[in-house]
């Protein structure tokens, strides 16, 4: 059980890293990055391919992750910037299974849906319970750090201009605020720190493969952003935490409910976690903890 | 290679036709409610199983079986929006757009929990093509293409020639003069997510009558609608059908010309590079 | 509880180390049912197989209960869902391992969910069944804590490509696959055969979430060739049949058996669609009655492979800690191979199989899907091949070799 437990708290932990990465991006700049498990990926790639095949050492592997994390980040923003929220939101969803395509179809580069297994571990694995408690200290440090760095940045004369873009881009480039430069910093940073995550979490796990990069973990890194408070790095952390923690219980949950087949209880699980973030939204639209400064009211009408 | 070009864009042609169908639907719950609807997969679901259980439980001939996949999916929808949606407003269009995210969630699995995993084909005798020369036609896909054409049609005489067609067209463009005009936004609302969900329904039935119902019909569809759409112009119903003919017909040639697995990619490069040019797509209305 | 289980580990090494494995103390530690988790794709792209699969291990579970259980106790499966998805997969392995305290995870199906738990396991003592395809899982340092059913690709494209060739009489095939871990490898042995005797082949790669595959069949029918070898899953598969149909493909259609099967011609629902295809699946000898057993549990004419494949997973590691008079995963582990080969009384199902151990006699288990003899990597050693023809709608057995 304290195996388990060490571990979703892992886990967790990388989604928190994933839910700081989306605060930054969409809760800040108000950009929604529908594409956050392509960056995931991408981190995870390249610092399993440098560790792995080149060699390198693991803090050289994170920062080749992160790099390029940055860079592709910048990569998505020249082509995407100038699109509405919405046209950007299924641009990257688009753009996540791009990058899908290409790890499971360029074989040469990637060693394609194989994917790469036997990635190096930070710490040796044969610490046995020592290294998954290893491991829960850096991702949470790691995942504390983050969100203390966003917050300082949403808290920064940076933040405050970057929110003044969400609001209204128009106002803020009368103001003489570089709206571009500001949207593209934010995503690329956000970029980054996703790549990170995929690259801690493919150290942890010791496995890369195009199939674990689906949208369905977008979809959760954004549950959890929701219900934790779209614009508040405290609020994204936790959100990460209560999302795991409602996904493994709904585990739980489906194997009391009786007379149903496992496919049933498959379908129930997943009808649980749908059904809390709605009604999530309905009682505490502005998540468990809003954003401080309330927002404008939306300008849709 | 001539010949097979025109085969590759004639394959294209019915295959973005079918696939205008939910794109209409998608495009047109944005023109008047401004938010994505995620949920059109899982809608595009309920529809194939709607047709099914109709066609197969109930006997009904595919014509009948048609309408109960436009209602069934249309009144999800209305449900989803009614219950899930619409009390939202007030935090935005994207919060709309995450609940319709967890909306679709629940609606693939509540048709999993009913009916299984396993596919569920339709009782549809199966045609050997029509051949004209070195071109193939399927005489069932040109049925297909023939129903999208007709709803298309009707769609466009209701929008144009009806009173609350033009209600419709007056709350897209905008919403408070039409207020102002005495139109009804929330019937109007609810007409237009029961038509854009019902077409999501028919278009899920329509792959379904190809392929076969399963829990991740719609699912499977719904990279290529949100392209269609986006590369129209959100919002834009003449542009949801350039949209998805001109996905349609270049995922075709990227499978004659450059390679079949990255047919969704390749959709996917096409829509940025208009995107560069044409911020809002080919047809869409103001950016920002 | 770190301390419990710490604890519970050495003193199983501890008896493990001694002859003496029944000293009373460690029976009552051990009370209860002898735990046994299944993990198969319920939702996600794989949902088609997986449930039939948690429902065929829980039946044969009931029987072994119902015939007295297992070293007196009672064996509990727990069906966990691995999403299709290898975070997913992950993460309910662990729950498997370390709060249901399972000694065995049996069934993983998708090759990526496969290589994400298989560290978990052998880090953990838990044996691992797979009905995976990828080469490389099995190429993995697993030190012998896991086994697989599924024939790897060396045997399997030379085997469909020997059959492609005979059943054509052509030298022509196209074969065409969706992008999987072993779409590559089973093309390349594949195209070997067709080498060796002066045939040629070519691969498409297709995306399998496609309604229409109109385009790709338009390829295959331009290569003229004689042959054409389907290698997706069931919902890509029935896509492919109807457009070569409508296209008026005259040639030969070869599949793996878990997408040519009679869910195929039913969701094919044109009966000249499927009529004549062929499927292969890995079978046991003839006579051997494993088959027929799943036919009967999981109420299908012809069950896929997958299900026939976790039947004996079920029947192995039950059999393994019979064998052992232990129900740990390292039972399984050192006694797989003394339950599945080597001679001795043939058994095909857990029940007789629990019968000639406990009267002391080796058996050797044929099962569902194959003899079931493992290397010392677990790969299966060899198998015979269940070929079948669609015949009125009904797959009808051709031969088994």
């Amino acid at each position: 059980m304290v195996n388990y437990i060490i571990f979703i708290l892992v886990v967790a932990g990388v989604y928190a890293l994933l839910a700081q990465s989306l605060t930054l991006s969409w809760g800040l700049a108000g950009l929604v990055n529908l594409g956050l498990v392509g960056f995931f990926a991408i981190g995870a790639y390249a610092s399993a391919m440098t560790t792995k095949w080149g060699g390198w050492p693991i803090p050289l592997g994170l920062l080749a992750a992160t790099v390029l994390g940055l860079f592709t980040g910048f990569i998505v923003t020249i082509s995407t910037l100038r699109l509405r929220d919405d046209y950007l939101a299924i641009v990257t969803l688009g753009f996540a299974e791009v990058v899908r395509l290409v790890a499971s179809n360029e074989i040469w580069l990637t060693g394609g849906t194989d994917g790469i297994a036997g990635v190096p571990s930070i710490v040796p694995r044969a610490w046995g319970q020592g290294y998954h408690v290893t491991m829960l200290a850096i991702v949470s440090v790691l995942a504390i750090a983050t969100c203390a760095l966003v917050r300082h940045l949403a808290a920064s004369p940076w933040g405050r201009a970057l929110r003044a873009v969400r609001e209204d881009q128009v106002v803020a480039a009368v103001a003489g605020k570089p709206v571009i430069r500001l949207k593209a910093q934010a995503f690329s940073i956000a970029a980054a720190i996703a790549a990170l995550a995929g690259a801690i979490y493919g150290h942890y796990t010791s496995y890369v493969a195009p199939e674990i990069y689906q949208p369905l973990i977008t979809i959760y890194v954004f549950l959890a952003v929701t219900a934790g408070g779209v614009g508040r790095p405290a609020g994204a952390f936790l959100g990460a935490y209560l999302l795991i923690g409602f996904l493994e219980l709904t585990r739980f949950m489906a194997e009391i409910v009786p007379g149903v087949s496992p496919v049933q209880a498959a379908a129930t699980r997943e009808i649980l976690v749908g059904l809390a973030l709605i009604l999530l939204l309905r009682l505490k639209p502005n998540g468990i903890m809003p954003e401080r400064n309330q927002k404008a009211p939306p300008s849709t009408a | 290679m001539f010949s097979s070009i025109i085969q590759a864009l004639l394959n294209g042609l019915v295959s973005g036709t079918i696939l205008a169908v939910p794109a209409i639907g998608f495009t047109a719950i944005f023109a008047v409610l401004r938010y994505p609807n995620f949920a059109i997969g899982s809608l595009a679901t309920i529809g194939a199983y709607a047709g099914w259980f109709a066609n197969l439980r109930l006997g009904w001939p595919l014509e009948a079986s048609f309408g109960l996949a436009f209602l069934g999916a249309g009144i999800a929808t209305l449900a989803a929006e009614w219950l899930a949606v619409r009390p939202l407003e007030k935090s935005g269009a994207l919060m709309m757009a995450i609940c319709s995210l967890a909306v679709g969630i629940v609606l693939e699995n509540m048709v999993r929990f009913a009916f299984g995993n396993e596919p569920r084909g339709f009782n549809v005798p199966l045609m050997r093509d029509i051949r004209f020369g070195d071109l193939r036609i399927s005489p069932q896909q040109v049925e297909n293409f023939a129903v999208a054409l007709l709803l298309m049609a009707l769609l466009w005489a209701a929008l144009n020639l009806t009173r609350m067609g033009r209600a419709m067209r007056a709350t897209a463009d905008n919403a408070d003069l039409a207020r102002l005009k005495g139109v009804q936004p929330g019937t109007v609302a609810a007409i237009t997510v029961m038509v854009g969900g019902g077409l999501a329904g028919i278009g899920g039935m329509l792959v379904a009558l190809d392929t076969a119902a399963d829990p991740l019909t719609g699912f499977r569809l719904i990279l290529s609608v949100f392209a269609a759409a986006v590369l129209g112009g959100l919002g834009s119903i003449p542009g949801a059908v350039l949209g998805a003919l001109i996905i349609g017909m270049v995922e075709e040639l990227t499978v004659l010309l450059l390679a079949p697995n990255y047919r969704t990619a390749i959709g996917f490069a096409v829509i940025l590079i208009v995107l560069t040019v044409r911020p809002s797509g080919l047809f869409g209305e103001r950016a920002g | 509880m770190s301390l419990l289980i710490n604890r519970r580990r050495f003193m199983a090494g501890a008896a493990a180390g001694t002859a003496l494995m029944a000293s009373p103390a460690i029976l009552r530690a051990q009370a209860g049912p002898i735990r046994i988790g299944t993990l198969t794709p319920l939702t996600g792209s794989g949902g088609l197989y997986g449930p039939v699969m948690a429902n065929v291990v829980k039946a044969v579970a009931d029987e072994v209960n119902a015939a007295g259980g297992l070293l007196g106790r009672q064996v509990q499966i727990i069906s966990e869902d691995d999403q299709t998805n290898a975070e997913a997969g992950v993460r309910a392995a662990r729950k498997l391992i370390d709060v249901d305290k399972v000694n065995a995870i049996l069934g993983t199906w998708a090759s990526a969910v496969t290589t994400a738990v298989a560290p978990l396991c052998w880090e953990n003592k838990v044996f691992l069944f797979t009905v995976s395809g990828a080469d490389s899982i099995t190429q993995l340092p697993h030190n012998g804590w896991l086994a697989r059913t599924q024939p790897n690709t060396t045997l399997q494209g030379r085997k469909f490509a020997e059959f492609c060739l005979e059943v054509s009489g052509g030298k022509r095939a196209f074969f065409m696959m969706p992008q999987t871990p072993f779409t590559q490898s089973t093309f390349n042995n594949f195209k070997i055969a067709y080498d060796k005797v002066g045939g040629a082949t070519e691969l498409l790669i297709y995306d399998d979430k496609k309604p229409s595959l109109r385009t790709e069949v338009d390829q295959a029918m331009r290569y003229n060739a004689d042959c054409i070898f389907v290698g997706g899953y069931l919902t890509d598969t029935t896509v492919l049949l109807r457009d070569l149909f409508r296209a008026g493909f005259k040639g030969k259609i070869v599949g793996p058996g878990y997408s040519i099967n009679q869910k195929l011609v039913e969701s094919v629902g044109q009966p000249e669609a499927t009529e004549g295809a062929y499927g292969m699946l890995p079978s046991p000898q003839e006579g051997s009655n494993g088959w027929k057993k799943v036919a009967d549990l999981t109420k299908q004419a012809s069950p896929d492979p997958f299900s026939c494949q976790i039947y004996d997973h079920i029947n192995l590691a039950i059999m393994a800690m019979a064998q052992a008079r232990d129900a740990s995963g390292q039972a399984i582990r050192d006694n797989v191979r003394a339950v599945s080969q080597g001679g001795g009384e043939k058994v095909d199902n857990a029940v007789d199989g629990l019968k000639a151990i406990a009267a002391g006699r080796k058996v050797d288990y044929d099962g569902a899907s194959g003899p079931c003899d493992f290397t010392d990597l677990g790969d299966i050693t060899d198998v015979k091949f269940r070929y079948e023809q669609v015949k009125a709608g009904k797959m009808a057995l051709v031969r088994i070799a």
